[in-house]
């Protein structure tokens, strides 16, 4: 296990996930293709810097997202040009669009209060009592009154929709980061 | 291969299982192994757990939650935990948007007409003036009726003035925007309207009505909220009219299409030989094509029909469509013509989302990836079969 490069991909690929989501919503015409795509491309990636790592993570993190449009389209999965949609100008779109996911630790905190916040219900109480009060499995399957495997699936569940919304977040989620960041920089002269 | 999806709910349910607690040394061989397969497995797993890991920092929001107590939503959103400046920032901003409506209510209420009010205070004004100051008999005659005339005229006035007021135009323009060019414009009553490339509308908004032609081309609308003054669009035979909400309107020839990104809208139609139309609701996510056989609605997602309204971010997008319409949607915007030149060529599909004011880069496309020939003259591009 190379932990330097799992590492190195959470810090310098994966905090760029939601610019890369948006970036392939917009030119890919299937939005259902997106989830294997963020995937495939997120494959090349971690192999590519298992043999050398790139000098600009992000760069090389879209330029290895077209590659892999242009792949899809040459082997004919479509008869359209879809993906291949005008580069240059959603180029320079991505740039503009990407607030950087540098956050500080607050900044860290409140997108993590948010995604933990947008899950549903009874996953979101499990995921509180397990991860934040670290109560054993058992003793959270016993307080709620459910089994311990609902225990484990929900934190399971709570897992992958926390990974979506932290590192994913939908649209609005940045959107609304994004807005913050603007609000607070109106609001007062920036004092960090 | 196992799609993205299925990967990554097998990754959840190993570290779930492993955070679980009961987990052998036979487990994380069986795990390692999982991971060993593929990269997909890797990086899925990788995901998860930093995310996973990130969360504890979850922690820090429970100083002063009692313990076993799961907090109630956004319980930290004024919380000292939140950064201060976010906090009040958010706090100022739930008070100005709580003030919103008052000032809302406020504007209206000064704003309103008071029917009664003007008239009424133009007849007391105006009718002592009469017998008070006509001192001599001689004189009373043309005297009163120079006064009685006055006070005409000074009621005339004032109704003239309610009626103004009530019926007044206070906005009666037109706008139109050249081949190429988008524009928005700002109505008095707060709507805005985005103009697409060479379309026209005629704006007369008065304190009764909001009325807007749209001439041809198309527009989109952010109609101020009012419901005492709807707001119409016309075309042609058919009206689109809205209360506070966001839609777009084109014309085509006879043909309309209404696009409803927000709140609801209601098409109405012409009576036809006489009959009235149905007139059809539609509500955000609609795309409403009205030709001459009537009204075709597709409900669907707002986020599907915002598509429809990329133009004004530059951009023209395509799914499974038609090269002749898509051909025929960049002629909307440039002057140099791309043309159909054979039927074969018209029916070829195209998708994706392309700036519109680079033909140039979609026809490079064309050619790259389909069997299209492009024939550049100074005026028009002619895209054959190849």
């Amino acid at each position: 296990m190379d932990t330097a490069l799992d590492a190195w991909f959470a810090d310098e690929i994966l905090v760029h996930e939601a610019a890369l989501v948006h970036y392939l919503r917009r030119v890919w015409a299937h939005v259902d293709d997106v989830h294997d795509l963020r995937q495939e491309i997120y494959v090349r990636v971690y192999e590519a810097a298992g043999r050398a790592r790139p000098h600009q993570p992000k760069s090389f993190l879209f330029a290895t997202a077209r590659h892999l449009m242009t792949d899809r389209l040459r082997r004919g999965r479509v008869v359209s040009i879809e993906p291949v949609g005008d580069f240059e100008s959603l180029n320079v779109l991505v740039d503009e669009v990407t607030p950087e996911r540098r956050l500080g630790a607050r900044q860290n905190l409140r997108r993590l209060a948010d995604a933990f916040d947008l899950l549903p219900g009874r996953c979101r109480e499990v995921v509180w009592l397990r991860r934040v009060e670290e109560l054993p499995q058992k003793e959270v399957a016993a307080r709620m009154g459910i089994t311990e495997k609902t225990v484990e699936k929900q934190v399971a569940k709570g897992m992958r929709l926390l990974a979506e919304h932290y590192y994913g977040a939908t649209q609005s989620l940045a959107d609304d980061a994004h807005d913050a960041d603007r609000n607070r920089e109106h609001g007062r002269k920036q004092t960090d | 291969m196992a799609g993205s999806r299925q990967i990554e709910r097998a990754a959840a349910a190993w570290l779930a299982r492993r955070d679980g607690g009961d987990w052998s040394p036979g487990d994380q061989a069986d795990f390692d192994a999982w991971l060993a397969q593929s990269t997909a497995h890797r990086v899925a797993w990788l995901r998860l757990q930093a995310a996973w890991n990130q969360s504890d920092r979850l922690k820090a929001l429970a100083a002063g939650v009692p313990p076993g107590e799961v907090p109630a939503r956004g319980a930290w959103s004024a919380s000292p935990y939140a950064p201060r400046g976010e906090a009040q920032a958010r706090r100022q901003e739930d008070q100005a948007n709580a003030d919103q409506p008052d000032r809302d209510e406020d504007a209206s209420a000064v704003a309103a007409p008071q029917p009664n009010a003007a008239p009424v205070t133009a007849i007391a004004t105006a009718s002592p003036i009469g017998p008070k100051f006509a001192p001599r008999a001689v004189l009373r005659r043309p005297r009163a009726a120079r006064y009685a005339a006055v006070a005409a005229i000074a009621v005339m006035a004032m109704s003239l003035l309610w009626g103004w007021q009530r019926y007044g135009v206070v906005e009666h323009r037109s706008y139109r925007t050249a081949m190429g060019a988008l524009d928005t414009i700002g109505l008095a009553d707060g709507s805005r309207a985005t103009l697409s490339s060479d379309s026209r509308i005629e704006v007369a908004l008065s304190r009764a009505q909001r009325h807007v032609a749209l001439e041809h081309g198309e527009a989109f609308f952010d109609v101020a909220k009012d419901p005492g003054r709807p707001f119409a669009v016309d075309a042609g035979a058919r009206r689109v009219i809205a209360v506070g909400t966001r839609f777009s309107v084109r014309r085509d020839g006879p043909d309309l299409r209404v696009v409803v990104t927000q709140g609801t809208v209601r098409l109405e139609s012409e009576p036809v030989d006489g009959h009235t139309q149905p007139t059809t609701l539609l509500p955000a996510g609609s795309i409403a094509l009205a030709g001459a056989n009537g009204v075709l609605v597709r409900s669907g997602s707002v986020e599907d029909a915002e598509r429809y309204v990329d133009w004004r971010n530059g951009y023209l997008v395509f799914r499974d469509t038609a090269l002749s319409a898509a051909a025929a949607e960049f002629n909307r915007y440039n002057t140099r013509r791309l043309v159909i030149g054979d039927a074969a060529v018209g029916e070829l599909r195209v998708g994706g989302n392309f700036r519109w004011s680079n033909a140039e880069v979609f026809v490079g496309l064309l050619e790259q990836a389909m069997p299209v020939r492009a024939e550049r003259l100074p005026d028009r591009i002619v895209l054959h079969s190849r």
